[in-house]
């Protein structure tokens, strides 16, 4: 029951009410009654279309009375003449229409009317087409009649050029219907494929002439989230192809870990991945850095003992996933402890949008006619949010000031979506701070005191040796980050952290500090028992170290740990 | 031109405490008024009205309150030849139905009452060649029913009778630019749609498919002022929309993204102080949908009146833990 307001009504209205409900009610249940005992009886007839379509009219949802017209069609089929059938068919499309209108937003109709079209023997789709344009009239939002649409214009084979057309015009009568937006986000690539073949991207001059309709429309009624939300799409980026994005050797520990663009399962057969040292294929078990990770950006496998030999000056490394297709190759020399192999973040622009650099002009003067347009709108979050992408797709690193100032505005804004905007700042703040430790070739990321809530893109620091992720608003290590296989020191105090479920089987983690947070309980700590090379731990200022015999338990949790700060 | 933003007024003396008493009243009376006309009329969906009442019951811990034999009785009436399950006597039988049959019957722990393999039948003949799934043999495709199919045989613990990558395929070819789903490829995204195609990809352990961010942000946008959920953009706030907003958003973990405190006053705002029950909107009538939407929603937001709700599959955790059906949630 949507939208029926609750009426006071007087004892005299509701007896009259009663009265009209138990004369409803017996029609309701003699007509259905007849219906289903033709059907039982296998009378399909004539009949049958007049006694279910008067309970139809009123409740298009019994579905089963839809059947039982449709089992009529298919035995008048046998027995009428074409143009008698012909008859019936309009006839039931004339009825259709009086249900629709009645009733706009049933799946029974619509999908009965498409199968009668489907089964009439000369169906009119462009009718159809017309009847779907006149009820988008009534409501440009109805789904339901957009989905028939999209069926009557594959039957009608009208063209793709021809329904953005039609998206255009409605656009133009008005702005904020994201019906007609989201039906382009589907045309443009159709109509204006990527000349790289990118699936479900248009064309960069296309996405061009896209831009000034939606800032035409965002200027017009800045308020309508439809053409934000749109817009943003139209600056996005295609997904990433599948990858091997890194090859790392460690000659110390005996390891090789395999990064990918996205997360994987190498354990299921489409997905294997096959390790050759020197040339010579070598069966290895391949592991995920967490149990829980069923899926993994990164995947590690033990060398099996003397796979490396000191003396030897150089051995070759190289996996092949799916079939050899995606192949990354590394060579450890002799004297080296470690060494690897990766695509940069930097190089590959991993956190940009699609345009080409060419065309960044383009993006410049949307990011200007969007700033003109805060300067009218300063309480406006759509726009504040739309410069804070903009600027990420122009130069993430050189407009982080800027960005940091929108964030406030947008937080002022729209306090209800605190804690989206706290974790996208977190985002951006993280893929900067990737971005300056691979300009300056280092592997140490400071993190402190970013306001972090949320950690993410750590399949992307797995190089990394020293992290610090002090004063910020963190609650938990998360499992992702376990990925950081090269990690030697983790400075997280003056968080929130209550579960540390990523400090798992991180071969050269040395030193934690987890001063200042909320771990109460020992068997929050288990994870790093798996962690062997741990030698520090600082808990000073946790709930735990007000545990009785908290130290006893946790040096037989740790028994190689030698400093432990409380 | 625009649309003006389209939302609810809170009114300051809406109910503001979780009256549960009444609700458990209010259903335990529903079913009894057998020959009320609203509710003779309902009988095309009478199945999934039985899963509505007893699953609320059963989080406000009342479920012994219903006539479960009658029902059971019920139910075993409703499955035909095929093995599907209708939504009443002398209807035809459909995944909605047999997907609300299963559900009612693993909360009484009951199935062997039904033939299961005949169900499991069913659902797998209603697979077509593009991994999408028919409601019944009448050929209505939808993302509904591919949720309908995967959440029956999860129950039943057959989920490998189907072509399960070709499911996924299916799915996945719903999404939208906004990191949404709509009913099948190309229709627009919607909040209910979204919930029975992440709760799919829960079930088939395929949830990293899913643009969480994109489609995080587009869901915690669905909040409007009132603290009500939205299903789509500029539409009104509505408690069912309620329930598949943070349902899909507990699923991809992103529940805290939009302001719980709010959305409870506004689900709160929606109960009936005379009759108990809720109803989609503060002051309107109020019906069973809307009151088991409206009391699992105040769970997921951590009610501890109430039990806790599986984001999936809509029913009471306790009772999933014993079937050992354990559906992902993206971490």
């Amino acid at each position: 029951m949507h939208g029926r307001i609750k009426l006071k009504t007087t004892e005299e209205q509701a007896e009259q009410k009663q009265k009209e409900r138990l004369k409803k009610l017996h029609f309701y249940d003699t007509t259905r009654s007849a219906c289903f005992a033709k059907r039982k009886a296998g009378i399909l007839d004539e009949e049958g279309l007049i006694l279910s379509g008067q309970l139809l009219a009123a409740n298009p949802d019994f579905a089963t009375l839809w059947n039982f017209r449709r089992e009529i069609f298919l035995h008048l089929k046998e027995e009428k003449t074409p143009e008698e059938l012909q008859t019936l068919f309009e006839k039931e499309l004339s009825f259709l229409e009086t249900c629709l209108r009645v009733n706009p937003k049933s799946y029974g109709t619509w999908h009965h009317r498409g199968w009668v079209l489907d089964h009439s023997p000369s169906p009119d789709w462009k009718v159809e087409l017309e009847l779907c344009s006149k009820f988008l009239q009534f409501d440009e939002r109805n789904f339901h009649c957009w989905d028939y649409r999209r069926l009557v214009v594959q039957r009608a084979e009208v063209s793709p050029q021809e329904e953005l057309e039609f998206t255009h015009k409605l656009i133009g009568t008005n702005f904020s219907n994201y019906s007609s937006w989201h039906y382009r986000s589907t045309l443009l690539p159709l109509v204006y494929p990527d000349t790289e073949c990118r699936v479900g991207r248009a064309d960069e001059e296309a996405l061009l002439t896209e831009y000034e309709l939606v800032q035409n429309a965002l200027f017009t009624d800045p308020n309508d989230q439809s053409a934000w939300f749109y817009y943003r799409w139209l600056l996005g980026r295609a997904d990433r192809e599948e990858t091997v994005s890194c090859l790392y050797i460690s000659r110390e520990g005996q390891r090789l870990i395999v990064s990918f663009s996205h997360p994987v399962n190498v354990l299921l057969p489409k997905d294997e991945l096959i390790l050759f040292v020197d040339g010579l294929p070598l069966r290895v078990t391949w592991k995920s850095p967490h149990p829980q990770l069923k899926r993994s950006a990164i995947w590690i496998c033990e060398l099996p003992p003397n796979t490396i030999n000191a003396a030897c000056s150089e051995h070759n490394f190289k996996v092949h996933w799916q079939d050899g297709r995606i192949q990354r190759e590394c060579i450890l020399y002799k004297g080296r402890s470690e060494s690897w192999c990766r695509d940069s973040a930097t190089d590959q622009q991993l956190f940009r949008c699609d345009l080409s650099v060419e065309k960044t002009t383009v993006l410049q003067s949307e990011l200007n006619s969007c700033t003109q347009l805060q300067e009218l709108e300063p309480d406006n979050k759509w726009c504040a949010l739309t410069i804070i992408l903009l600027m990420r797709a122009l130069d993430p690193l050189g407009y982080e000031k800027e960005m940091l100032q929108c964030f406030q505005t947008l937080k002022a804004t729209d306090p209800m979506r605190t804690a989206y905007f706290d974790d996208l700042l977190s985002k951006f703040i993280i893929e900067n701070s990737i971005l300056k430790m691979e300009y300056a070739e280092s592997r140490v990321v400071d993190l402190s005191k970013k306001n972090l809530t949320n950690l993410c893109h750590l399949d992307q620091m797995q190089l990394v040796t020293h992290m610090n992720l002090t004063s910020n608003r963190l609650k938990s290590l998360p499992i992702h980050l376990s990925m950081m296989q090269c990690l030697e020191v983790l400075e997280a105090s003056d968080n929130e952290i209550e579960c540390l479920e990523g400090l798992v089987q991180l071969p050269r983690l040395q030193e934690i500090s987890l001063q200042n947070n909320r771990i109460s309980k020992i068997c929050d700590l288990r994870p790093l028992a798996s962690c062997p090379s741990l030698i520090l731990l600082n808990l000073k200022g946790n709930p735990i170290t007000e545990v009785p015999d908290f130290q006893s338990e946790l040096s037989e949790l740790l028994p190689s740990l030698k400093d432990l700060i409380v | 031109m625009g649309t003006q933003i389209k939302d609810v007024v809170m009114k300051a003396d809406a109910p503001s405490t979780l009256l549960l008493d009444k609700h458990a009243d209010y259903i335990a009376a529903y079913g009894s008024k057998k020959d009320d006309y609203e509710y003779t009329l309902s009988e095309y969906l009478r199945m999934s009205g039985i899963y509505w009442g007893l699953t609320v019951m059963d989080l406000m811990g009342q479920l012994s309150r219903m006539s479960k034999d009658e029902i059971i009785e019920f139910i075993k009436s409703c499955q035909h030849d095929c093995g599907g399950i209708s939504a009443s006597i002398g209807h035809d039988p459909h995944l909605l139905y047999t997907l609300s049959a299963v559900q009612i019957l693993s909360l009484y722990d009951s199935l062997s009452v039904i033939d299961t393999d005949k169900v499991v039948e069913y659902v797998k003949s209603l697979q077509q060649e593009d991994g999408s799934f028919a409601g019944d043999k009448w050929g209505e495709i939808d993302t509904r029913f591919s949720f309908c199919a995967a959440a029956t045989l999860a129950l039943l613990g057959k989920l490998d009778a189907i072509n399960i990558d070709k499911a996924v395929e299916f799915v996945l070819s719903c999404m939208n630019f906004d990191g949404g789903f709509g009913c099948r490829p190309g229709s627009e995204s919607h909040a209910g749609q979204i919930y029975c195609c992440t709760g799919f990809l829960s079930i088939t352990n395929q949830l990293h498919h899913v643009n969480a961010d994109l489609l995080g942000w587009w869901l915690c946008e669905r909040q409007l002022p009132s603290g009500g959920l939205n299903g789509r953009p500029e539409k009104l706030p509505d408690v069912c929309y309620s329930w598949w907003v943070l349902a899909s958003l507990k699923i991809i973990k992103r529940i805290h993204w939009i302001d719980k405190n709010k959305l409870r006053s506004f689900i709160l705002a929606c109960q009936d102080e005379e009759t108990g029950g809720f109803a989609d909107r503060p002051g309107d009538m109020v019906d069973p949908f809307h009151t088991l939407f409206g009391i699992a929603g105040l769970s997921l937001l951590g009610d501890e009146h109430i039990k806790p709700v599986n984001p999936v599959f809509c029913m009471p955790e306790e009772v999933l833990q014993r079937m050992n059906v354990h559906p992902e949630i993206l971490n």
